[in-house]
């Protein structure tokens, strides 16, 4: 279909919008799981059976191409995928992301197959494990906030919702992994070395978060000025 | 003999108040004497902050234990329930009308009493 501008005379159909889609409130999410659909309908509660009956007569929302019902898709790592992406390039951000996974493995199995026999249970060699592990622990409990009062701005102590923590969590991650590393490190080697450091609670991700919570008790003096 | 009882005019026109211009305020009003519509629009108070003991007890366990968050997981666990009920606190408070105060906001007031004018006449 060519592309150009036509005569609003020529054109019978409507343009269709192609970002931010606004669906109708009446359209409902899909459902990808597979459990939910082998559930029989007995052991189905009192919600779930109406949500069936509610999805038999509303339309249902287009299901996202990053949205997955395969047993390897894990929304964190689409999330921390999408964050490594640099304009658009989801297959050099997927490969790098598989290397590092791949990277990590390697690494805890070597340390697996060199470890005497008793301490071979302590050692983690699920990368995925190690993923979401080293993410919880980055994740900062206690955030600063920009308050203006009186003509001058403090930093407010201020609890933090869970994506904003997940979200800082992978920054953090990624711009120590972006910029202090030696010129020929490869990211894959970077990222994994500083997934394992933050696994064990060392490195400069934790450090970063450590600061950042230092701050926040410096300035608990402050946390009266929230009013939330 | 007794005083003779005068109505109060006549004892105030001997007086000469009248010639003086002592006369009894006229009244004029410049606006209707009737409530308005609206109210006049008040600063929201703040409310006060949240979790701030929680918070106070989770850095104090911080500070002893060197701000790792192992030794600290209790006192973590129970400031995230304080924000997460804080939290839901304050979405359910935005549907009701009352503030924690006990006063309606201004703005809510406003739409009340537009929605039951005050009758100025009749018809």
């Amino acid at each position: 279909r060519a592309l150009g501008y036509s005569p609003a005379s020529l054109v019978p159909c409507r343009i269709m919008p192609v970002r931010w889609n606004r669906y109708n409130p009446s359209y409902l999410e899909p459902e990808v799981k597979k459990e939910s659909y082998q559930k029989p309908l007995e052991e189905l509660t009192e919600e779930e059976r109406e949500h069936m009956e509610l999805k038999a007569v509303r339309p249902i929302k287009a299901a996202p191409p990053s949205l997955s019902s395969s047993v390897f898709s894990d929304p964190m790592i689409s999330k921390f995928t999408n964050m490594m992406m640099k304009s658009g390039n989801k297959v050099l951000a997927r490969s790098l992301m598989s290397q590092t996974l791949e990277a990590i493995k390697r690494k805890q199995l070597e340390k697996y197959h060199k470890a005497p026999e008793n301490e071979k249970e302590t050692i983690e060699c699920n990368p995925y494990v190690i993923f979401h592990q080293a993410l919880k622990n980055c994740q900062p409990i206690i955030g600063l906030s920009n308050i203006t009062k009186g003509g001058k701005t403090y930093q407010v102590p201020v609890p933090l919702t869970d994506n904003r923590k997940r979200f800082l969590a992978m920054k953090w991650l990624i711009t120590e992994c972006r910029e202090n590393k030696h010129r020929r490190t490869l990211m894959p080697d970077k990222l994994s070395q500083e997934l394992l450091l933050a696994f064990k609670n060392e490195g400069p991700v934790i450090k970063k978060k450590h600061v950042l919570h230092k701050m926040a008790e410096a300035n608990r003096a402050y946390a009266h000025f929230r009013w939330w | 003999m007794a005083a003779p009882a005068y109505p109060a005019w006549v004892t105030r026109w001997v007086s000469g108040q009248w010639r003086n211009k002592k006369r009894p305020p006229a009244l004029r009003p410049p606006r209707a004497l009737a409530l308005a519509d609206k109210v006049a629009n008040r600063r929201e108070q703040a409310t006060e902050a949240t979790c701030i003991t929680e918070m106070s007890v989770m850095m104090a366990c911080w500070k002893q234990n060197d701000f790792n968050d192992a030794p600290c997981a209790e006192e973590i666990r129970m400031f995230y329930d304080c924000v997460a009920k804080a939290e839901k606190e304050r979405k359910n408070q935005n549907e009701d009308t009352m503030s924690s105060r006990g006063n309606l906001p201004s703005s809510k007031v406003n739409k009340l009493l537009k929605r039951f004018p005050q009758i100025t006449r009749y018809v």
